[in-house]
């Protein structure tokens, strides 16, 4: 093979600074993304909407369709079904169609500004084609759950189990077993438990004999009548006039100063000892003071432990009313659960909780802090100007005649300047739901976030509604209308006030009780009242709120048991009393008169002390001003004969004219 | 990933070669400023765009971003402070205020303390960076390479039948 043949190898050509050759995989790259977010996008984020929107309601939530629109900045969502986490084959709430766009001139910013959402076609519990699935609850925290979750867990959960106790009381189950006359009352023999009052007393006793001793000893140490005797005697033997000399003087006051410092030092000891048992004293008086709490605790203990039923008007609205409540607030608080979860932290200002936390984490990454550098008239990160609801009844089955707005949704209250307003009426044909109103603001322009309400129903529909159901008597409202309004503050969503006035008419009970007598009454009594008012208000922070319930069927139903029962209720109150002045009344009694009578006796003991040694002091102390006098005249009449002397004959006369002359 | 292992095959390839030294360099320091950004953000996005349009070594900027993201997670808390004493500035506020109501500039994330305090430390070490990996590739090259090829190790696998033909392979096709 020739040598000239072979080639030369290919010089490879110096390649320029532009990546010419990435221009087919840029371009690949392009038409990925595009067809990506023209076929996939829409069905990802439905997924994720379905997704997301499962795990913050706890229940499923279906998207029928998403449609995006890159360039027009437009998204429409259709048919959008919650489902009642209670009720699967139900829907809480479907929205047909919800269309908004965004600002182009917002996203550049990096900033999502909506300038108008449509939400139309509202349907409120609607049977769904399928049951929706609903989330189990979550397991608790325990291993992970930090010392500051473990306490506010322990106080949510003990404010709930006040809450429970407080309104856990079948007053109704209550009358009609003492009327069947079932109830405890013959239980008062068998009574073998040891009373908190009487372990208090033994406690008390226990003390008081060992400070008994030790009064005793102290009192010992006070000093006796003997010695403040002697103090006299001492004090008497003192010379306290006709001194000649002034050495003569200062001798007995120097004698009468010793004197005074013994007594002081007696009287201290005195006033020590005095104060000591004061305070001893005083803690006895104290503690039998709290033996009397603890009797009248124990009494109103015994009365709920024998179901004493307490016949007052508020109580019976309480029990009555309260199980019929307790859905709507169990509500209130599940979605002021989602927020408080959910809402951003800077919002809502909770920064203390995740300090205490990020102590445990191993290395946290440090988080920066995002600034708003606002101006007016700029945009904040995110806002929603105005929300239309507007929904036509007969369009579907289920959708009723809303008409709404919501105004400026944002994520910076403040840069807009204006508070998130939501105001909503319509009626429900469909559901018999009518003259629905509510208006609700939302106001976090300057910390803490305040959201008040107003909610009113003209008509709405009862069926098939449990007041109580118990072994004793099963009251419902078989039919019923009702109408209400509402009114409540939430501060910093926490503190929560509210008002609840709903008015039930037309009625159609269902009254069973298994005593003839309480049925008879209960039916007499339900029956005479042909519009029922119930009146709920609360207040306090959450879950702990203290809630007052009032109805116009309480007042009936006392008049209604009162005849019946309340000399049943009497006689056990009695009885209660009698038992518990027999198993600590009388020892009550006797420790307070050994109480009263050592500490008259130890009184008594220290004053007397005091009085005798105060008399002492003062009787020194006017010696000793005496001996002073005495000597100070003495010392006066000495200068006024030496003087006369000097003055020759007429010293007397002569004198008198200078003391005249000089104004003495 | 195939994509991800070539680049990175490459880099390694042009580190022991004689060529590529500012591509390199530069794909290393490009990698410092993506390594101290946040991945979804404008300027991370014009990074990239600019090591795909422009002739610098990917799989070095890809390697360096890996290696600095780690760096920018340690100096964090030194971002936050820089960061946090810059958009507090009094006299700086007026143009942070306009840069956040400027079209785009927000996507870069700026008003972020940490994002801020990255920034500024990847900018003011780009440059003295970009020079001071030029110098480390020379030397690298000169130190390590020309040594480790007079090395009875090398001579003895640079001689086997399997490195001539990858050789020729790789002389007319490879990259």
């Amino acid at each position: 093979m020739n040598q000239q043949n072979i080639p030369a190898p290919k010089k490879k050509k110096e390649k320029g600074p532009i990546r010419t050759e990435a221009v087919v995989p840029f371009l690949i790259v392009v038409l990925v993304t595009f067809l990506y977010f023209h076929f996939l996008f829409d069905t990802h984020l439905r997924k994720a909407i379905e997704f997301a929107g499962y795990q913050i309601m706890g229940a499923e939530v279906d998207v029928a369709r998403l449609e995006t629109s890159f360039f027009k900045g437009t998204i429409r969502i259709q048919g959008v079904e919650v489902t009642n986490s209670e009720k699967p084959s139900f829907n809480v709430v479907s929205i047909g169609d919800i269309r908004f766009g965004v600002l182009w001139d917002g996203l550049l910013r990096a900033r999502l500004i909506v300038q108008e959402m449509a939400v139309e076609q509202i349907e409120i519990g609607q049977p769904r084609k399928t049951p929706g699935r609903v989330k189990p609850p979550e397991p608790p925290k325990k291993p992970g759950e930090s010392a500051l979750e473990k306490e506010a867990n322990k106080l949510k959960d003990k404010a709930l189990d006040k809450v429970e106790k407080n309104y856990d009381q079948n007053v109704l189950g209550d009358v009609a077993a003492m009327l069947g006359g079932t109830s405890s009352q013959d239980q008062f023999d068998k009574i073998q438990a040891n009373l908190p009052s009487q372990a208090l007393l033994k406690s008390l006793e226990t003390e008081f004999q060992g400070k008994q001793k030790l009064w005793e000893e102290k009192l010992k140490s006070l000093p006796q009548a003997q010695e403040i005797q002697a103090i006299g005697d001492r004090l008497g033997k003192v010379k306290v006039r006709d001194f000649k000399t002034p050495q003569e003087v200062q001798q007995s006051l120097q004698q009468i100063d010793a004197i005074l410092k013994d007594a002081d030092s007696k009287v201290k000891l005195i006033q020590a000892t005095g104060g000591e048992l004061d305070s001893d004293i005083k803690k006895f008086d104290a503690g039998m003071k709290e033996l009397d709490a603890m009797v009248k605790k124990d009494i109103q203990d015994l009365e709920s432990r024998f179901r004493l039923p307490k016949l007052d008007a508020k109580s019976l609205s309480r029990s009555l009313f309260y199980p019929y409540l307790a859905p709507y607030l169990n509500k209130f608080n599940k979605y002021k659960g989602i927020v408080e979860k959910y809402a951003p932290p800077k919002l809502l200002k909770k920064k203390g909780s995740e300090e205490a936390d990020t102590q445990v984490q191993p290395h946290p990454r440090e988080k920066g802090i995002a600034y708003e550098f606002g101006r007016p008239n700029s945009y904040p990160l995110f806002w929603v100007k105005k929300i239309s609801v507007s929904s036509q009844a007969g369009s579907t089955p289920g959708a009723g005649n809303m008409k709404g707005l919501v105004t400026d949704v944002t994520s910076n209250q403040t840069l807009v300047g204006k508070p998130t307003v939501l105001t909503l009426e319509g009626d429900f044909p469909s559901d018999e739901v009518h003259g629905f109103k509510t208006q609700a603001t939302i106001d976090n322009r300057t910390p803490p976030l305040r959201a008040s309400y107003k909610f009113s129903v003209d008509s709405y529909p009862i069926q098939g509604r449990d007041l109580i159901q118990s072994n004793d008597a099963n009251i419902s409202f078989k039919k019923a209308t009702g109408s209400m309004n509402s009114t409540g503050q939430l501060i910093g969503l926490s503190n929560f006030s509210f008002e609840l006035n709903n008015q039930i008419r037309n009625i159609d009970y269902q009254i069973q009780a298994p005593n003839p007598t309480v049925d008879e009454i209960l039916k007499a009594v339900f029956t005479g009242v042909p519009v029922v008012t119930v009146d709920a208000s609360g207040q306090g922070d959450l879950p702990n709120l203290s809630m007052s319930i009032n109805s116009n069927l309480g007042p009936e139903l006392q008049r209604g048991f009162e005849k019946q029962i309340q000399k049943k209720i009497d006689e056990a109150r009695a009885k209660l009393q009698a038992f518990i002045n027999e198993k600590i009344g009388k020892e009550k009694a006797k420790f307070e008169g050994e109480v009263n009578k050592t500490k008259s006796q130890v009184e008594g003991q220290v004053k007397k002390a005091q009085d005798q040694i105060n008399s002492e002091k003062s009787k020194g102390e006017a010696k000793s001003n005496q001996a002073k006098k005495d000597a100070e005249n003495n010392a006066k009449k000495g200068v006024e004969d030496q003087v006369k002397k000097a003055l020759g004959p007429d010293g007397d006369k002569k004198l008198d004219d200078l003391k005249k002359r000089f104004g003495l | 990933m195939t994509l991800l292992l070539k680049q990175l095959f490459a880099f390694f390839k042009l580190l022991n070669s004689d060529t590529g030294t500012n591509q390199l360099a530069l794909g290393l320091a490009f990698g410092l400023v993506l390594g101290f950004s946040p991945i979804l953000s404008l300027q991370a996005l014009l990074v990239i765009f600019c090591c795909f349009f422009f002739r610098i070594q990917l799989g070095a900027a890809f390697l360096s971003a890996f290696f600095f993201k780690f760096v920018a997670y340690v100096f964090d808390p030194v971002s936050d402070y820089i960061g946090r004493n810059v958009l507090e500035s009094q006299s700086l506020r007026p143009l942070f205020t306009t840069l956040y109501n400027a079209p785009l500039v927000p996507l870069t994330r700026f008003n972020d303390s940490i994002v801020m305090g990255s920034a500024i430390i990847s900018l003011a070490l780009v440059i003295p960076l970009f020079f001071a990996f030029k110098i480390a590739i020379f030397k690298y090259r000169e130190q390590v390479v020309a040594r480790y090829k007079q090395s009875k190790i090398w001579k003895a696998w640079a001689g086997t039948s399997f490195y001539k033909w990858y050789s020729k392979y790789n002389d007319l096709y490879g990259a």
